[in-house]
């Protein structure tokens, strides 16, 4: 997973404009000043570019809900990258 | 009847003692699905609406199957503008009469609850198509839709998330503690609405039918009063929406999870708000999510995919195109249209000025803003201010607004003349 995240970041600091930004598990979107609806969004397609995914809408949605964090991003992102290779 | 009133909290109060001692899932659904249509039926007051509802809801059930099976974005853009065609026909919305001839406007078809409806509809047929829906069951759907808790006025509730409570329907207080609490929620959302919401109203019919009076003519005590009134108007109707609906929500939300159904929250602090898009994240959350999921990220996502180097200046676009909508979506007059061009200018101009931050500041310099005591009191401020001027709208016909709003100018006017 540690693989995953250090691509996970890469796509977060160039969504973001931020070199220094570092994310764990828990991180929410309240530890990323300005990760509101429209970043969301843009994260989101950025990864469906970077991993060659593809998103629901009830997914996007979910993700952005309290208690979502970047931990369940990537396991989402990793069933489904799991789903592609299989 | 209505959530909320006196008989409504009496029977929940009497059928909720009884409706753990049913024996069985089904046949706790059976009973509660019969709650669900009396309770309808109160509503509805002729064979033509029982039909219309019958065609409305099993095209959602058709469509979410056809286009699970067969997902093509045509199909479904073609189901959608029929859906949306029909909703506006039945609710009859202002500007049709430039557009139909008068017979086709005076049909009896009155569904309660349809807008809400229709939100839940395209919600399920959307999920369904990307293959989100975990098991798709007319009886579940059907009873998804007409859930006598969330009938009326919500909350949005997503699909999944009703059918994993409604597959169990066991009361969800554990123990005589939480039933507690479940009932003093309960109550306390009976006297935001009957109690604090009837004040505030009250206040705000004063202000409003004095106000009324002096652009008719009335005898004017002087421009403070008039001023005084309007201040009135303005703080009272926000208020009064507040203590309504969060009390209606307290009320559905305690009484559906004393029947085993867990509802979604529909609140959280909203005049705490620092801008209009944070507002939509805290005030009727379940609308501002479904608005984000199903109108904005779609048309962002549209726009990003097909101009990537200009998604950043569409999006305020789409952020004012999704409000505008959901701004129509909640009446049928004008004057919903101007509340919704209101939110989609706020939430446009939120984004508008974070970006401004960012590239005056940069990132850092975001975070040094956001976490400014001094700079959020003042963000809060403003937003309940512009929220307050757009319920100004909201309460009103446009007509009836401009009345108010040039007795409030020949005011300002007096005072300057003084």
């Amino acid at each position: 997973m540690d693989g995953l995240r250090n691509h996970v970041q890469d796509v977060f600091r160039s969504v973001f404009g931020d070199e220094t930004l570092v994310i764990q598990d828990a991180t929410t979107a309240d530890d990323v000043p300005g990760w509101d609806s429209l970043m969301h969004i843009n994260l989101i397609i950025a990864m469906e570019k970077r991993f060659g995914v593809k998103f629901a809408t009830a997914e996007i949605g979910r993700l952005k809900e309290d208690g979502q964090n970047v931990g369940t991003l990537m396991q989402v992102l990793a069933s489904k990258m799991g789903r592609i290779q299989a | 009847m209505t959530v909320g009133s006196q008989g409504f909290v009496v029977l929940v109060a009497v059928t909720s003692i009884a409706f753990p001692l049913i024996p069985g899932v089904r046949t706790r659904q059976a009973a509660l699905a019969a709650c669900s249509l009396a309770f309808l039926a109160s509503f509805i007051g002729n064979a033509a609406t029982w039909i219309a509802l019958a065609a409305f809801l099993s095209s959602g059930y058709v469509a979410a199957k056809v286009l699970r099976a067969r997902p093509r974005t045509v199909l479904f853009a073609a189901y959608l503008a029929a859906l949306v065609t029909a909703f506006v026909w039945i609710k009859k919305y202002d500007f049709l009469a430039d557009l139909l001839p008068a017979a086709l406007l005076t049909h009896p078809v009155a569904i309660v609850g349809i807008s809400y409806m229709l939100f839940r509809q395209v919600h399920f047929v959307v999920d369904s198509m990307q293959q989100q829906v975990s098991r798709q069951s007319l009886w579940d759907y059907i009873n998804y839709q007409l859930n006598l808790f969330a009938l009326l006025a919500g909350p949005i509730q997503r699909y999944n998330e009703f059918c994993e409570s409604w597959s169990r329907l066991e009361p969800l207080p554990q123990d005589w503690r939480e039933v507690a609490a479940v009932w003093i929620r309960i109550l306390s959302g009976v006297v935001k609405m009957w109690g604090f919401g009837a004040v505030l109203l009250f206040a705000y019919e004063k202000c409003h039918t004095r106000l009324i009076g002096l652009a008719g003519g009335a005898p004017n005590d002087g421009a403070w009063v008039v001023l005084t009134l309007f201040a009135g108007l303005f703080i009272t109707y926000p208020l009064y929406m507040y203590a309504n609906f969060s009390g209606y929500c307290d009320v559905a939300i305690g009484s559906a999870s004393l029947f085993g159904l867990a509802l979604p929250e529909n609140f959280d602090r909203p005049y705490l708000s620092r801008n209009l898009i944070d507002f939509w994240t805290r005030w009727h959350r379940t609308l501002g999510f479904w608005i984000r999921d199903y109108l904005f990220i779609p048309l962002y996502r549209f726009v990003a995919e097909t101009w990537p180097r200009s998604a950043a200046k569409l999006a305020f676009l789409c952020y004012f195109v999704a409000f505008v909508i959901a701004g129509v979506w909640h009446g049928t007059s004008s004057s919903y249209l101007v509340f919704g061009l209101l939110h989609g200018i706020g939430t446009s101009a939120a984004k508008i000025w974070e970006t401004l931050v960012i590239r005056r500041r940069g990132r850092a310099g975001l975070r040094t803003y956001l976490a400014s005591r001094p700079i959020r009191a003042l963000a809060i401020a403003g937003t309940m201010g512009y929220f307050a001027l757009t319920m100004f709208f909201f309460a009103d016909s446009i007509e009836g607004c401009f009345l108010i709003l040039r007795v409030v100018r020949a005011a300002i006017s007096g005072l300057g003349g003084m």
